[in-house]
């Protein structure tokens, strides 16, 4: 049986962070290039043994809700270069794709253990060299232990974060891990949010009611989100989303502002920490 | 709840008792001022200024519609004079003076209507003054106050004093829980204290309904994590619209909540507000239906009728579980 825990990880890299290629693509202009003109579905995905029903509260669910012919995974449309990301396996036959044996490796190999590589398909298609620039810019960024040198990637990393954060938080309470699923059944209507002061385009948000969470991307404009983590600046978010910096420290010397009640802002960071810890 | 006050801190706490001295404080830095009562100088505490400045002092006898009549002319004559009746005779039985002779003529009048709401609950329908907010507020150029205390009564008063033009100023028989400590909060005619912090839910509430609403944000913070924001809307005219927008917009959920009839009063003027900024919001008027009230005390009263901390706390629970989107997609954007 697989633990919950890598059940966990798996939604997280699927769901959460594979979809950061879109992002990537859209932001860097090497990459656009990379994918301009083309067209064609890729596919990362892993299969699905008898054994991955999951041992405790999170049960075979989680990932069977995902699952199509056997397999779990996360697929991209590429049309004239523009990408849209599917959840879950593409019901089409991908140009590319990348499949794991099982969910294990998967998540070693999204955690950078190299001896866990999946089987390629489509190697000599237009898509795939493209794709593995971007995973590896992808990889690059989301391993950083400092922050970027140029401007630019600073602000695209605490971008990515941002959405990791989100949908990582999200899709752990679809995947009912226990912390986060008992906070978000207990939550009335509310939007906890991320931002950095004056860079309206770093934004991402979570709205939750009754159990059922969304992540979403920018700021949250149809009112105040009942919490925000509001950054001082690009490299105040990046000191705490790199870990380098402690949420209280951060807090107490303005680099954070927790707009709303602090305690709710020690929950939202305790869950930052829970995907860290199953993405690393 | 159970009370948590005795007879003699309420004597100590008394609304009108404290516009009684403030009054007479007021008095003898102002020669200007002047009081008249309809024979109720005992009753709304204005006897004390009957006895230290007696030629200043016309009691009308029990002829409410001569009150605000001579009161509006001595007003003319370059006086400022302070009336003081029971809130129901202020706003009823007196309308006509009330209107024409001191509203139309925009004279100095600062009319104290006491034993408002259900304060007086045991008298019976006859003396509550559960329709007055929503009668006075469309009375061009008055202003209506709504103290939360005794501190807030004090500091209406000498606002009526120091703003030229006529007042209503709503006080309870007595029996007030304080809110304020001193008198150094902040008041400022027209503009709403924020007594709670809160990003859920904002409860607007005026008069003996503040101290209700800030207990009520005390056990919803306490058991069940629910962020109260807490807004002492004193002024019911000219309201303080910017408050009940930004409400709007940073808790899209709003309560209101007062001693009066749910028509014409606190919550009619903050959803007008509300509609007129064309944001959506959850919103919620808790006071007295659209009934004549029972008879009973007042806090056995306020229970019933769900606008004591007890019927705020339901309310708020209840809607909580409303949305403030219609959107109903959980799925995650990619």
């Amino acid at each position: 049986m697989l633990e919950d825990k890598a059940i966990f990880a798996s939604r997280i890299f699927l769901n959460a962070a594979l979809p950061l290629v879109k992002v990537l693509v859209n932001d860097v202009p090497a990459l656009k290039q990379a994918f301009a003109g083309k067209n064609g579905v890729i596919q990362v995905s892993a299969v699905i043994g008898a054994d991955s029903g999951g041992s405790g509260s999170a049960g075979g669910g989680a990932v069977m809700s995902a699952a199509l012919n056997g397999l779990v995974g996360t697929h991209f449309i590429v049309k004239d270069g523009e990408i849209t990301v599917g959840l879950g396996p593409s019901e089409q036959k991908p140009n590319v794709e990348l499949r794991f044996k099982d969910i294990p490796r998967l998540n070693a190999f999204f955690r950078g253990n190299m001896g866990a590589l999946p089987k390629f398909s489509g190697v000599f298609s237009p898509l795939f060299i493209p794709l593995m620039k971007t995973l590896l810019k992808l990889s690059a960024m989301l391993m950083a232990k400092k922050p970027p040198a140029s401007d630019a990637d600073r602000e695209l990393l605490v971008k990515l974060y941002f959405y990791l954060l989100a949908n990582g938080v999200s899709q752990l309470n679809k995947a009912g891990e226990p912390g986060v699923h008992k906070w978000a059944a207990a939550s009335p209507d509310r939007v906890y949010a991320f931002r950095v002061i004056g860079k309206d385009e770093l934004a991402a948000y979570i709205r939750v009611k009754a159990g059922k969470t969304r992540a979403s991307r920018g700021l949250y404009t149809r009112a105040m989100p009942f919490f925000c983590l509001a950054f001082r600046d690009v490299d105040a978010a990046l000191g705490t989303l790199l870990q380098i910096d402690d949420l209280f420290e951060a807090s107490c010397n303005g680099k954070i502002i927790m707009e709303g009640a602090p305690e709710f802002g020690s929950t939202l960071g305790d869950f930052m920490l829970t995907v860290a810890g199953l993405a690393k | 709840m159970a009370l948590s006050y005795t007879v003699t801190d309420t004597t100590k706490l008394s609304s009108t008792a404290i516009y009684g001295e403030v009054l007479c404080e007021l008095a003898e830095q102002h020669q200007d001022i002047v009081a008249l009562t309809a024979d109720l100088a005992s009753s709304t505490k204005i006897g004390a200024f009957a006895e230290r400045f007696p030629s200043r002092f016309f009691n009308v006898g029990i002829a409410e519609q001569n009150l605000f009549g001579i009161a509006a002319g001595l007003a003319k004559g370059g006086f400022v004079a302070f009336t003081s009746t029971f809130g129901i005779f202020n706003s009823c039985r007196a309308l006509d003076q009330v209107h024409t002779d001191i509203c139309y003529q925009n004279v100095n009048v600062k009319m104290l209507g006491t034993h408002a709401g259900l304060s007086f609950g045991q008298a019976g329908s006859t003396h509550h003054s559960t329709e007055d907010v929503g009668i006075m507020r469309t009375m061009a150029n008055l202003r209506v106050i709504v103290p939360a205390d005794g501190v807030e009564t004090a500091m209406a008063i000498r606002c009526a004093y120091q703003t030229p033009g006529p007042f209503y100023i709503r006080i309870n028989r007595g029996f007030d829980q304080r809110v304020y400590a001193d008198e150094n909060y902040g008041f400022t005619l027209g503009k709403a204290v924020e007594l709670r912090q809160g990003t859920d839910i904002t409860v607007i509430a005026c008069g003996s309904c503040v101290n209700e609403a800030i207990q009520a944000a005390k056990l919803l913070d306490s058991g069940d994590k629910i962020k109260v924001r807490v807004l002492d809307m004193h002024t019911i005219k000219p309201l303080d619209e910017e408050a009940v927008k930004k409400a709007v917009q940073e808790t899209r959920r709003i309560i209101t909540v007062e001693d009066h009839s749910v028509i014409g009063g606190l919550g009619s003027a903050v959803a007008e507000v509300i509609a007129g900024c064309g944001k959506g919001c959850a919103f919620q008027r808790l006071g007295i239906p659209d009934t004549f009230a029972k008879i009973g005390l007042h806090e056995d009263l306020m229970s019933i009728y769900g606008i004591d901390a007890n019927g705020i706390v339901t309310a708020v629970r209840e809607i909580m579980g409303r949305d403030f989107e219609e959107d109903d997609n959980w799925d995650d954007e990619v």
